[in-house]
């Protein structure tokens, strides 16, 4: 029996390098379907890494603050947070000194958004214009390629802070340090330049590499107090009470607030988990609609197989003359469409490797290619090699011998 | 004890209307060892004949016992497996697998049986040196001419040493030449104490069988022991008066055999008896029918 299968597989590679062109097309709904399952999924999972990354290097304390009610589980939040900067309310300069005064928060600032174009070398307007605090580097735990960051000290003056895309923008020399630029009639001095961020791909962190960061009150003033102020990052004196400070603020804001419930705070952890239920519902919902195109590969396989049992019905009919039983037919057929649909898998798992490299050189995605997804794939493709191969094996098997045999 | 017991084997083609009566209660009793030629014009029902003692189908009706078991009823697998362990079958079209080697095709029975690659290696091709094609192991069907794949498929019918060998037509698609050596090699095989069942239409090569069974009509209307060297008796008449077919009994369906037959009513037989009966319509419509399977064949 063991050699009657090796038998079995030799004719199934020999029929698959027989019929090259035909047997590619079958393999091809294989190939995409495997090819785009493991393509999406490891991009759901390289975005997820890189969001555990970036919250890994800010750190798991860090607590955020952010307008209008967050409530994970219902399906309409996921899709709210996708949105990014969901500024349904705002937080005002009130917020910001009760989080910074609040038991259990050692340092915090706020993030405000000012509209307007700046001028420096060249007009620049591909990113916002952000009013925070000297606590800003430690909260995001990020440094600065050039110069330093504005202090305290420096409250009330146009002094500003370039994310490396903007320093690009607004200047046409490298190290603008010193240099000037012009933004809502006021002039501002380039105090220093942020290292690059890592981008995080659908995460609700804005990309701060295109950022101008002045001064907090500087924004309020500028914009009349009418800047919005969309986020606080604090951090908590002691990691382990991140969940007490989390609570106490919540009080105290709801106080301050007036009772109104229109805000969240969140740990970068509880973040988290938000973005990677985000995360894990599009891979999904993409996996599943490429898992479709395996189904429609697997029919494809199944359409070839039947045509090639009517072509090969007279050979069928020869195999049973000479003594082939009906399950040694069955297996035959089943393993030759198994080699296709397993030849196709292993092809799409090498061309999701292809794209893996082209997507790391040419795009901010990182996906990453797991084990076991190339294991499910391998598996499934198998699978769909002997479901859909066992229809026309069965056509095949239960014809009887002399009719096979009569048909040309 | 006769290896092949047949009895009252009938066999039925279609439904309704269209049904065509291929074998008509056909009784048949082989010895073991014999070497039997089964002749008789197109459409007599020798192929279903053939068909049927191999195990390649089922008859409608009627008992057979193949080496003292009953086969009549066997399920398709069963089936399968006295077909690959008892019996060799040899075509009128070869039937090798054209993408497979010479020596892959003889091995293939063997492959059924789960033998080892290796065992099933040499065995292929011992019996294809018996055949004397061993110099041709490698090759592919359509590299060999029409003598030598037909050797191949008799090494194949040979290799899992089955007691009874069926050719339908062996020599058909092969000239004389061929023919005299396919024949001499069945004649050997014969020697060796296996029995062959055979079909030709070729008078001459009743000299190879010990036994000739002559067919018409889904039944069988002769049965004669022969001298192996010498062509049977009924064979001879036919044989020397070629060719004995006018354009009339081309239209009438009467072949050139048939004629030499003796008359239908004299034969001593159940069958014979029965013929005597038949009424006049009855007989117009086998006249129709026969018509019919020439104008198949023609066309």
């Amino acid at each position: 029996m063991k050699s009657l299968t090796r038998g079995h597989l030799k004719a199934g590679l020999g029929s698959v390098r027989g019929a090259k062109i035909r047997n590619f097309w079958t393999m091809l709904g294989v190939i995409i379907g495997v090819t785009s399952v493991i393509t999406i999924v490891s991009i759901g999972e390289g975005v997820k890494q890189q969001i555990s990354g970036q919250v890994h290097r800010m750190g798991k304390d860090l607590i955020s603050i952010q307008p209008a009610q967050l409530n994970t589980g219902s399906g309409e939040s996921k899709v709210s947070l996708l949105s990014g900067l969901n500024i349904a309310g705002s937080l005002s300069a009130k917020d910001v000194n009760v989080v910074n005064n609040a038991r259990g928060v050692d340092y915090s600032a706020p993030l405000s958004a000012v509209g307007g174009i700046a001028k420096g070398d060249k007009s620049y307007n591909q990113g916002l214009v952000m009013g925070t605090t000297g606590s800003l580097p430690s909260l995001l735990n990020q440094s600065l390629r050039y110069g330093g960051f504005f202090n305290d000290q420096d409250e009330g003056r146009y002094v500003a802070v370039l994310g490396a895309q903007a320093s690009k923008g607004l200047f046409d020399n490298d190290i603008p340090l010193g240099n000037t630029f012009t933004f809502r009639g006021q002039t501002f001095i380039v105090r220093g330049v942020f290292n690059e961020f890592n981008v995080t791909p659908l995460s609700e962190q804005t990309d701060f590499n295109n950022a101008i960061f002045i001064p907090y009150d500087v924004s309020q003033t500028l914009s009349n107090d009418t800047a919005p102020t969309y986020q606080i990052l604090a951090r908590p004196t002691d990691p382990k009470n991140t969940s007490q400070v989390v609570a106490t603020l919540k009080t105290q804001l709801t106080k301050a607030r007036g009772s109104n419930n229109d805000f969240s705070v969140l740990a970068q952890n509880q973040n988290l988990i938000g973005s990677n239920e985000v995360v894990d519902l599009l891979t999904r919902l993409i996996a599943g609609v490429a898992a479709i195109s395996l189904l429609v590969g697997g029919i494809g396989i199944m359409n070839v197989m039947l045509v090639s049992v009517a072509e090969r019905m007279h050979e069928i009919g020869i195999r049973k003359a000479v003594g082939a039983t009906n399950s040694q037919i069955l297996s035959q057929f089943v393993i030759e469409a198994s080699v296709l649909s397993l030849s196709g898998g292993l092809i799409g798992i090498a061309l999701s490797f292809l794209i893996e490299l082209l997507l790391r050189a040419f795009t901010d995605l990182q996906p990453v290619i797991t084990w076991q997804v190339v294991v499910v794939a391998t598996g499934v493709s198998l699978l769909v090699g002997i479901v859909f191969g066992s229809v026309p094996a069965l056509k095949a098997a239960r014809k009887p011998p002399i009719e096979a045999l009569r048909s040309e | 004890m006769p290896i092949i017991q047949l009895e009252d084997v009938s066999k039925l083609y279609g439904f309704g209307d269209a049904t065509t009566l291929a074998l008509d209660e056909v009784n048949l009793s082989i010895d073991k060892g014999e070497f039997v030629a089964v002749m008789g014009p197109s459409g007599c029902g020798k192929s279903t004949l053939m068909n049927l003692i191999g195990l390649l189908d089922r008859p409608s009706h009627g008992t057979y016992s193949l080496d003292s078991k009953p086969v009549a009823r066997l399920r398709q697998n069963q089936a399968a497996k006295i077909r690959r362990d008892t019996v060799g079958f040899i075509f009128q079209s070869y039937n090798l697998l054209p993408r497979l080697t010479v020596l892959e095709n003889v091995a293939l029975p063997l492959t059924y049986k789960g033998m080892t690659l290796n065992r099933r290696i040499k065995l292929a091709s011992q019996m294809l040196e018996r055949v004397g094609i061993q110099d041709r192991e490698y090759f592919l069907p359509n590299q060999l001419s029409g003598g030598q794949t037909q050797c191949a498929a008799i090494a194949r019918a040979l290799v899992n040493n089955p007691k009874l060998i069926i050719a339908d037509e062996p020599t058909g698609n092969l000239d004389s030449a061929s023919s005299r050596l396919i024949m001499e090699l069945l004649a050997d095989i014969h020697k060796m104490g296996n029995t062959i069942l055979f079909v030709t239409h070729n008078p001459e090569l009743t000299r190879y069988a010990t036994r000739v069974v002559y067919m018409h009509d889904g039944s069988i209307v002769h049965d004669e022991k022969t001298a192996l060297g010498r062509v049977a008796n009924t064979a001879r008449k036919v044989l020397y008066n070629m060719p004995a077919t006018t354009e009339e009994d081309d239209l009438a369906g009467v072949s050139a055999l048939m004629k030499g037959l003796p008359d239908k009513s004299s034969i001593k037989s159940k069958r014979g008896r029965k013929s005597k009966a038949v009424s006049k319509s009855g007989q117009k419509a086998k006249l129709l029918r026969s018509k019919k399977s020439i104008k198949a064949a023609k066309s």
